[in-house]
C-alpha cells in the first residue's frame, strides 16, 4: 500500500554524507553552466583544430610515401620528436583559443558569485574556502586539460598506433611526463589567473576584458620595451613568451628566447604565488552575513 | 537545547562587538532583535562559525561553536538577507546544488528540491531562470534552499524583506508551519517587530554587545514594567519630569499620547499625584497592551 503523504513540508528520510569530493558539485556546474553559454560550443569545438591538423601531420609523416606528391620536398619534413609537440603546445592559435576559453569559462566563476551574493550560500554549507577555490579552479582544469593533455596524449598514443612500436617512447622515454608537465604548468596558471581576475570585479565583463586585456598587453609592453632595450630580457613581461620558453625547456628545445629558461617559471609560478595571495583576502568566510 | 552560549566576546580590533552574551533558547522560533551594531549579525556569524569568539563556549544543537563547525553547518539552514543567487541557473538545479553541497546524495538533492519548491510556492516557476525571478521569488528561493537538506535549525535573516504585504503573510505563514508543526527550530534576526510578534515565543533582544532582555515574549511584556498611555493639558513638561523623577521612561506619540513604561513594583496611582503635583489635568488613561515595539524601545533605550 502507498504511503500518505502529508501535503507541503515533509521531512527528509535520508542521511546527509561526508563527500571524499565535497568540491565536485561546484565543478560539474560550472562546467554545465559554461556550455550552457551561447557560442561556447562553436569556440571549445574550434580549439581542438589544431589538434586535429597535428593528428593529420602524424598519419602523414606515416605514410609519407603516399603523400610525396604532396609536400614535394624533404621526408623529414614532418618528423615527429619533442619539437613536434612542443609546436603543438605553445602554438599562437592554441593559446590564444585557450584565452578564449577562459573567458567563457572562467571569467564568472567568482566574479558571478560576488555579483549575486553567493558567497554566503556556499560559506553556510559544510564546505570551506579550499574546497570553493579547488571547485572554481577545476573546471578551469577540465578546459585547458582538455585542450593540452589530452590532445597531448592522443597524438602520442596514435603515433605509437600509426608507427606500430615504440620507437617514440624508447627514443625519447622524458617525452610522456614533459606532456604531463607542460600541462599542468598550463593549467595550474591559467587557473589562478583566470580566479584572480575574476575575484578583482564584480562585473563578468570587466573580468573578460581582463583577461584579454592582460594576455595581448603582455605582449605589446614585450614588444615596445624590446624595440627600446633590445634585451632579451624584456620577454619576461610577455605571458605567450614566457610559455614558450618554458614549454622549450619542458620539451627540451633550443630556448627562443637568450635567458636562462628557469626565469619563465620564476615569473609563471610568482604570479601563481600572487594570485593565492589575493585570492585568500578577497574571498573570506565571514562575507557571510553583512 | 538547540542554542546554547556562555560568556561569549567578540571584538573587532578595539571595538568590542560581544561582551558576555550569555543565551540559551530550545525548540520553537526565537527573535533575535537589536539596533544596528548590537552584535546580532556577529553573533549569527560565530554561531555559524565564521568567527571564533575571543572568550566564552558554545554549542549549536549540541556542536561545539569552535571545533565542530562543519557539523554545524550540516546540520542548520541559512537564510541570507541579501538577494543571492547563482546566474543561469534554474530553481530545481540552484536548490539541489545546494543540497549536495550540504551532503545529499545528487538523486535525492533533485527530488527534494521539487518538493521544497513546491512548498515555499515555487513549484510552478521552478525551471524558469533564477535571473528573472521577482524579489519575492526570489526570498522564497532562499528560503528553499535553507531546507532543502531538512535542517534542524532554520538562522533566517530578515526573512519578509522586500515582499509585498501578501507575500510577506504567506512567507510568515510558511516559517510558522515550519517553526511550530515541522518540528524545525527556527532563529529571526528582523527589524520588522511584527514579524517577530506573530513567529516567535522566545525573545532575545541585544544592545551594544549585551543581552538586554531574553525570554518569553509573555513573560517579557509584563514583568519588568506596565504600560500606560495618557492625554494631558497643562504644563507637560513639568509632568514628564515628574514622571521620569518615579523612574518612568515617558514617550509621546504623533497624535500627542503620552506612553509611560512604569516600573512594575510601582502604583498607577503615582502617576495621577504626579499629575496633580504638576498641575496637570488627566483627560484620557489607558493601560496598555505591551507590544514588542514597546519592550524593544524600553529594553534599547530608542523609539
Amino acid at each position: 500500500m502507498a504511503t500518505i503523504r502529508e501535503k507541503g513540508y515533509s521531512h527528509w528520510d535520508g542521511a546527509l554524507v561526508e563527500r571524499k569530493l565535497p568540491w565536485w558539485p561546484i565543478t560539474r556546474t560550472g562546467i554545465q553552466l559554461a556550455f550552457r553559454r551561447k557560442h561556447f560550443k562553436f569556440f571549445f569545438s574550434v580549439s581542438f583544430l589544431p589538434a586535429v591538423v597535428f593528428l593529420v601531420g602524424i598519419y602523414i609523416s606515416e605514410r609519407i610515401e603516399d603523400f610525396k606528391f604532396m609536400i614535394q620536398g624533404s621526408e623529414n619534413l614532418i618528423k615527429i620528436n619533442p619539437a613536434f609537440f612542443k609546436t603543438y603546445f605553445t602554438n599562437d592559435f592554441l593559446l590564444f583559443m585557450m584565452v578564449m576559453l577562459l573567458v567563457f569559462s572562467g571569467a564568472g566563476l567568482i566574479a558571478d558569485d560576488l555579483k549575486h551574493n553567493a558567497l554566503q550560500l556556499y560559506f553556510s554549507r559544510p564546505i570551506d574556502k579550499k574546497d570553493y577555490f579547488l571547485g572554481k579552479a577545476a573546471v578551469i582544469f577540465f578546459f585547458i586539460l582538455a585542450l593540452t593533455l589530452v590532445p597531448g596524449l592522443v597524438l602520442f598514443v596514435m603515433k605509437l598506433v600509426f608507427s606500430g612500436n615504440f620507437k617514440l617512447l624508447t627514443s625519447y622515454p622524458w617525452l610522456l611526463p614533459a606532456i604531463i608537465g607542460y600541462s599542468a604548468l598550463l593549467t595550474v596558471f591559467f587557473a589562478f589567473y583566470t580566479l584572480l581576475l575574476s575575484a578583482l570585479s564584480k562585473n563578468r565583463r570587466y573580468v573578460t576584458i581582463l583577461i584579454f586585456a592582460i594576455y595581448i598587453f603582455s605582449d605589446v609592453v614585450y614588444g615596445i620595451t624590446f624595440g627600446i632595450f633590445r634585451s632579451p630580457y624584456v620577454a619576461l613581461f610577455s605571458l605567450k613568451a614566457n610559455f614558450q620558453q618554458a614549454g622549450a625547456v619542458i620539451f627540451g628545445q633550443r630556448l627562443p628566447y637568450a635567458y636562462p629558461g628557469y626565469l619563465s617559471f620564476l615569473v609563471l609560478f610568482g604570479i601563481c604565488a600572487v594570485s593565492a595571495a589575493v585570492l585568500h583576502r578577497r574571498i573570506r568566510g565571514v562575507e557571510v552575513i553583512k | 537545547m538547540s542554542l546554547e552560549v556562555k560568556d561569549l566576546h567578540f571584538s573587532y580590533g578595539k571595538i568590542a562587538a560581544l561582551s558576555g552574551v550569555n543565551l540559551k533558547l530550545d525548540g520553537g522560533a526565537a527573535g533575535l532583535l537589536g539596533p544596528n551594531g548590537a552584535g546580532k549579525s556577529t553573533l549569527l556569524r560565530i554561531l555559524l562559525g565564521f568567527l571564533t569568539p575571543a572568550k566564552g563556549d558554545g554549542k549549536v544543537l549540541g556542536y561545539d561553536i569552535r571545533h565542530q563547525r562543519p557539523l554545524i553547518r550540516r546540520s542548520v539552514g541559512y537564510m541570507p538577507e541579501d538577494d543571492c543567487f547563482i546566474a543561469g541557473l534554474d530553481a530545481v538545479s540552484f536548490t539541489s546544488y545546494f543540497g549536495e553541497l550540504s551532503g545529499m546524495p545528487r538523486q535525492e538533492a533533485m527530488k527534494r528540491a521539487h518538493e521544497v519548491l513546491f512548498y515555499v510556492g515555487l513549484g510552478e516557476a521552478r525551471y524558469r531562470l533564477l535571473d528573472t525571478y521577482s524579489a519575492g521569488m526570489k526570498q522564497r528561493l532562499k528560503l528553499a534552499q535553507a531546507l532543502v537538506h531538512d535542517p534542524k535549525l532554520l538562522f533566517l535573516d530578515e526573512p519578509t524583506a522586500g515582499l509585498d504585504p501578501h507575500g510577506r503573510q504567506e512567507v510568515l505563514e510558511l516559517i510558522k508551519d515550519i517553526s511550530s508543526a515541522k518540528d524545525i527550530q527556527v532563529l529571526i534576526s528582523s527589524h520588522i517587530l511584527s514579524d517577530i510578534e506573530i513567529i516567535c515565543s522566545d525573545v532575545v533582544i541585544l544592545n551594544k554587545g549585551k543581552v538586554a532582555a531574553q525570554g518569553k515574549l509573555q513573560d517579557l511584556r509584563s514583568i519588568d514594567y506596565s504600560l500606560f498611555e495618557l492625554k494631558v493639558t497643562g504644563d507637560e513638561g513639568l509632568f514628564r519630569r515628574e514622571l521620569e523623577s518615579l523612574g518612568c521612561r515617558v514617550d509621546e506619540t504623533e497624535d500627542r499620547i503620552l506612553k509611560v513604561y512604569m516600573p512594575a513594583e510601582r502604583d498607577r496611582m503615582e502617576i495621577f499625584r504626579a499629575a496633580a503635583a504638576s498641575g496637570v489635568q488627566v483627560r484620557h488613561f489607558v493601560k496598555s497592551q505591551t507590544s514588542l515595539e514597546d519592550l524593544f524601545a524600553q529594553t534599547v533605550g530608542v523609539d
